[in-house]
């Protein structure tokens, strides 16, 4: 008997692992509690770090801000009814993962709370005042070349959108920065072409550029500080940075005084990202645009982005025959579409697609899944889309469920095997010996498939040592 | 509208400040409206620190007039950081005190005071809360309610205007909350009872921040997880027109509604005349079949 | 092709094309934004109808509905058929005339092979109407109607009630014939000296002695077009309508529970240890045995929700905001008056949004003189019945009802 080469393992088959976006609390979790030490003596970091908590966790936090001393856990507890108990136990997890507040004895030896000592003080600054102010606060003159909001959109449209089709590889926009193809790549989102060492565009890239754009700032900005370390830029102070951005006003000038030379190179890389506008390199004042102020909102799941008239308004329409009506002129947008529908017509505002199973098998193959492509016809719907009734079906999204229910098909159609690893044996001489052994096997339990006629039969991979020693014991004694 | 159970995406809470000079707290101690009006402030700017999309407006109910002292109508105020505040939480104390200011110098100095007209300020907030639901993105899911904080007693002479805004907060599901600084609102406490609202009396004033953020800050869907004072029994009798008296028996006038306590021939609200045999039901006489 | 004569005694098939589209002009920006926003005021402006001043409502109502099954419902010219969507329709009038008058009662009559069934009781309890409602719809259609029947029925019913709460009947009738034992008019008669108020609701055409009965009762009677016009008809029905002179006035004694305490007194009414206790108005369907509930002052039998008749001591009993729900048709809230904008005001008073160039008119009070928008105007004239600029000054928030 002979045995054949394993088959197939499962682990290549599936296809490539879909893109990670962490939120704020996983990137904190992976970071030392030193280094949450340093990050929460910045009130905007508290006040990020404490917008991202769990429901039940910012009530705690707020009613221990007050309390000077450790309260009892039992008193914490008491404060949830009891059937949330599940959910008051992963409050309690978020806050201690976190370090935002500690295990402290009350006098008297019952187990308390105590916020962090760091956190209490900086999260108070931030809702009551005192302390010192924000680097970019300094009063300014009025600007005489002022920028209201619609330009400060179309400008931070403009430059991400260059990072965006630098990766699809459209031929009409300036190149970006070497910066910023050295972070595409050292995100994996594109590599290096083995023959001319241009860069081409990776399926995890595909799988970024359905996401949403605060999502897709939030990804590129935290390979950036990965790769700030290597820079000497303090990560810290950076991310204190970004999120002091997050919090400022839109259409409001802020001043570059007393921001430290790091800081000043690290404005630059924002500026080219498109999260900041600056007339000159030198000019003294910058105006944060709506992609920064959205790096708070990554969390926001199918929630409408902060309301942008002109960039963010949804636009496509997909309609129970699988039609799908993209009313947008950029090219970027189209080439997304055309990633997973065929596009049929094109009008001067208006892109006409199908939903077909070519082209939807065409992006799973790429390694889109079905989720992403349902995701991001969400996350562009048209408003007429959400404001129509879907006669008397309540479902959770605004697509018709035909059409979603057949995308999801689609994706489920292509795992058709299951893939389990094993040793085939085959080629008995005998009747006698395939029946011995198969018994043998089916007892240790380690038989996947069997079949008598053709006296084959698959073992699983680590039961086949157990077997082969068997068979030789069985072949010497008889 | 938005589903109790799931968490709305923005909130939109609105403040009534009472704000009338002739409150008992007030009188016996000036100083301590600016100690509540710090408390209340602070709580304003934990809701907004609570999601990036809350939402808030404050309204001050003076004894002439109720105005909005935030948001302000037009241009906000250009406001920098002077200390570790963000900015939006400098902006909107900025803005209260300033308005409060202008609101308590406008009001006319020979005029008494009167009683607090907090049901005009509950229609303002109502027609505000109509406006931003109107004007949100599509599809954003918002719950609204209304706070407010009082230190006057409740008068029947508004029970008309209170009922209308109760009834309206009721079909626009608007939670309506009372934090009472000195006396038992036995009127507001039906208006927080027919919303789904909570009513609470401060038994302490220099704790207000901390009961006004244990009670008053979790949204609608957070409520039911936390354990919060409940409802006291609600009193439901109507009271009598002519002597304001609570009733568990009265006489209604069929045709104004009007209640009262004995039997009498006219109706005082609407003068219709009733007839006189008391309040049994006459049957018409049958009338015979002509041939 | 274009017939520009607008002569309007001509059919409709004679005036010629109606260029709908020519209403559309874009402004200079090529935007028809403003151009949406007029047409939806003019729309909100016209469904508002002229108030008039504090009216003597017939506040308590009996009302009965009578749905005609025969076989004309069948027809589909409303959609799905007129049956299915009468009772659609019917589900809404319900919700919304109890949300209107809270203190009334209403029973559903069904015009069924020549006869008239009674579907529910004349109650004030929702819930059942809307269960009744829901076990229609697989019933089949068959037969004619008899409007003479229906009015007798109505007649037995309604004669017995006190006379100072209106007593109105509503018919919603899709036949044009009808099948009768005997001379309507004398039952029409009959109707109009008890002082029963009858309107109907047709759903084909107008047929004559409907709106004989319609106009000698003091009713009114209308005919659909379509859905949309059927619902606006059937919801107009929910507002009380003025008071006949016929009716008395009377005082009705009215009792006003008392949350029920949980104590241990004993309820001789009631079989069950003390302190749970069987609800009165659940007694047929052996539901509603809980401790909490309403006693009633005279005769302390427990009902769990209000307002009800007490079935022992025949006291109506209701709570205090019932009453209030109805203060807003007695004391309604003056119409503000219709000005173009020039500037007056830069926001509106209630709501604070600023008032730009698609707001071509605002609305002022006439009391206190404050401006708002027409979205405002809308909301206060419609669901809060108080005006805010009023509400908050002294002098003008008293709601003393004028002399009627």
């Amino acid at each position: 008997m002979s045995e054949s080469s394993k088959s197939k393992s499962s682990l290549n088959l599936n296809p490539s692992p879909t893109l990670q976006c962490k939120d704020l609390h996983e990137y904190l979790k992976s970071r030392s509690a030193q280094f949450l030490e340093t990050l929460y003596n910045y009130p905007t970091i508290c006040l990020a770090v404490y917008r991202e908590l769990p429901e039940l966790a910012r009530h705690f936090v707020i009613r221990l801000l007050f309390v000077e001393q450790p309260v009892p856990q039992a008193v914490v507890t008491s404060w949830v009814s009891q059937t949330f108990a599940k959910e008051q136990a992963k409050a309690c997890e978020a806050l201690s993962e976190l370090s935002v507040w500690q295990e402290a004895p009350i006098p008297g030896g019952m187990p308390g709370w105590m916020l962090a000592q760091s956190f209490k003080k900086n999260l108070k600054v931030a809702l009551l005042g005192g302390g010192r102010a924000w680097s970019m606060s300094s009063s300014l003159e009025p600007d005489g070349k002022a920028r209201d909001v619609a330009f400060l959109d179309a400008y931070a449209l403009e430059r991400w959108e260059c990072v965006l089709h630098y990766m699809v590889g459209s031929a009409q926009t300036e190149g970006i920065s070497a910066d910023a193809v050295r972070i595409l790549l050292h995100a994996g989102l594109m590599t290096r072409d083995a023959e001319d060492g241009s860069a081409v565009i990776t399926r995890a890239g595909f799988q970024f550029l359905l996401l949403s754009t605060a999502k897709q700032v939030w990804l590129f900005l935290q390979h950036y500080l990965h790769t700030a370390e290597k820079r000497s830029l303090s990560a810290a102070e950076c991310l204190a940075f970004l999120y002091q951005l997050s919090f400022s006003t839109l259409g409001k000038d802020y001043s570059t005084e007393g921001m430290s030379n790091n800081m000043l190179v690290f404005l630059q890389h924002l500026r080219e990202f498109g999260l900041v506008y600056q007339r000159k390199r030198k000019a003294g004042r910058f105006y944060p645009t709506r992609l920064a102020l959205n790096i708070a909102q990554v969390r926001g799941v199918g929630a409408a982005p902060l309301a942008a008239p002109a960039q963010a308004r949804g636009y496509i329409v997909v309609e129970t025959n699988y039609r799908v009506y993209a009313y947008t002129q950029t090219n970027l947008q189209v080439a997304l579409l055309g990633l997973f529908t065929e596009l049929m017509y094109r009008f001067p505002n208006l892109v006409v697609g199908v939903l077909t199973r070519e082209s939807v098998r065409q992006a799973l193959r790429g390694g889109i899944t079905a989720e992403q492509i349902i995701h991001y016809l969400e996350q562009h719907s048209h408003p007429q889309m959400l404001k129509s009734e879907t006669g008397g079906i309540r479902t959770s999204s605004m697509l018709p469920p035909t059409v979603v229910d057949q995308i999801k098909l689609w994706e489920t159609e292509r795992n058709r095997f299951t893939y389990t690893e094993g040793v085939v044996y085959n080629q008995f001489l005998s009747q006698a010996d395939f029946v011995v052994l198969r018994d043998y096997a089916k007892q240790q339990g380690v038989l996947t498939w069997q079949n008598e006629r053709s006296r084959t039969m698959v073992v699983t991979r680590h039961g086949h040592d157990d077997v082969k020693k068997f068979w030789k014991r069985y072949s010497k004694s008889s | 509208m938005a589903d109790d159970d799931a968490p709305s995406d923005s909130s939109l809470l609105v403040i009534i400040v009472d704000t009338n000079p002739n409150q008992r707290y007030i009188t016996e101690d000036p100083k301590v409206l600016t100690n509540c009006l710090d408390a209340v402030i602070a709580f304003a700017n934990s809701h907004l620190m609570q999601k990036a999309r809350n939402e808030l407006a404050v309204i001050g109910c003076h004894f002439h007039k109720s105005e909005y002292l935030y948001p302000t109508p037009g241009k906000p105020l250009d406001v920098r950081q002077i200390d570790g505040q963000y900015e939006l939480f400098t902006l909107v104390e900025k803005t209260i005190k300033m308005r409060l200011v202008n609101l308590i110098k406008s009001q006319p100095p020979e005029e008494k005071p009167g009683e607090s007209l907090l049901a005009g300020a509950v229609a303002m907030a109502l027609c505000f809360i109509a406006k931003f639901r109107r004007e949100a993105t599509p599809g954003l899911r918002i719950t609204a309610r209304i706070l407010i904080v009082t230190g006057s007693s409740d008068t029947a002479a508004q029970y008309i205007n209170y009922m209308n805004v109760f009834f309206t907060a009721q079909k626009q599901q608007v939670l309506i909350d009372v934090c009472s600084l000195d006396k038992h609102l036995s009127l507001l406490q039906q208006g927080c009872d027919i919303t789904g609202g909570l009513y609470l009396k401060v038994p302490s004033l220099e704790g207000l921040l901390q009961y006004l953020l244990w009670v008053f800050l979790p949204e609608t869907s957070e409520r039911t997880k936390l354990v919060l004072p409940g409802r006291g029994r609600v009193d439901y009798r109507a009271a009598c027109f002519c002597h304001r008296e609570l009733l568990t028996i009265g006489y209604v006038c069929s045709v104004c509604l009007s209640v009262f306590c004995k039997f009498s021939p006219i109706c005082t609200t609407c003068h219709t005349v009733f007839k006189i045999g008391g309040p049994l039901p006459i049957k018409p006489k049958k009338k015979k079949m002509k041939v | 092709m274009a017939d520009d004569e607008q002569d309007t005694k001509e059919y409709r098939w004679e005036t010629g094309y109606e260029k709908t589209w020519e209403a559309i002009k874009e402004d200079e920006d090529g935007l028809v934004e403003g151009l949406v926003a007029e047409f939806a005021q003019k729309a909100a402006r016209k469904a508002v109808v002229p108030r008039r001043g504090p009216v003597r409502l017939g506040m308590m109502r009996h009302v009965l509905v009578a749905v005609d099954c025969s076989e004309a419902m069948n027809s589909q010219d409303l959609k799905p058929s007129r049956f299915l969507c009468t009772l659609k329709l019917l589900e809404k009038f319900i919700e919304e005339y109890f949300d209107q008058n809270p203190l009334s009662q209403l029973g559903l009559v069904l015009m069924k092979n020549k006869r008239a069934e009674k579907l529910t009781e004349l109650s004030g309890n929702v819930r059942k109407h809307l269960k009744a409602l829901q076990g229609l719809t697989d019933m089949a259609l068959t037969g004619e109607p008899s409007l003479q029947n229906t009015l007798e029925f109505a007649g037995r019913v309604l004669k017995p009630l006190p006379a100072h709460a209106s007593r109105e009947l509503l018919v919603l009738f899709a036949s044009l014939t009808t099948c009768d034992p005997g001379d309507i008019n004398t039952t029409i008669q009959a109707l109009k000296t008890e002082g029963i108020r009858c309107s109907v609701i047709g759903l084909a055409a107008e047929v004559r002695i409907c709106k004989k009965l319609c106009q000698d009762t003091g009713g009114e009677y209308g005919v659909v077009l379509d859905d949309v016009h059927y619902r606006s008809l059937l919801l107009d029905s929910t507002s009380p309508p003025p008071r006949a002179r016929a009716l008395d006035a009377g005082l009705v004694k009215m009792g006003f529970p008392h949350s029920a305490p949980q104590t241990n007194q004993t309820d001789p009414g009631t079989n069950a240890d003390p302190p749970i206790t069987v609800c009165m108005c659940h007694l047929d369907d052996g539901e509603g045995v809980g401790g909490e509930g309403h006693l009633c002052p005279q005769c302390r039998s427990k009902y769990c929700s209000l307002p009800a008749q007490c079935r022992t001591c025949g006291l109506t009993l209701a709570s205090a905001p019932h009453l209030a729900r109805s203060y807003h048709h007695l004391f309604p809230v003056e119409p503000y008056e219709e000005v173009a904008y020039e500037g007056q005001a830069q926001y509106c008073f209630a709501c604070l949004r600023n008032f730009t160039d698609i707001d071509k008119q605002v609305y002022r009070c006439g009391r206190c003189h404050e401006f708002y928008c027409w979205e405002c105007e809308s909301v206060v004239s419609t669901t809060l019945h108080v005006c805010p600029g009023c509400a908050s000054r002294p002098h003008l928030y008293q709601r003393l009802p004028d002399s009627s």
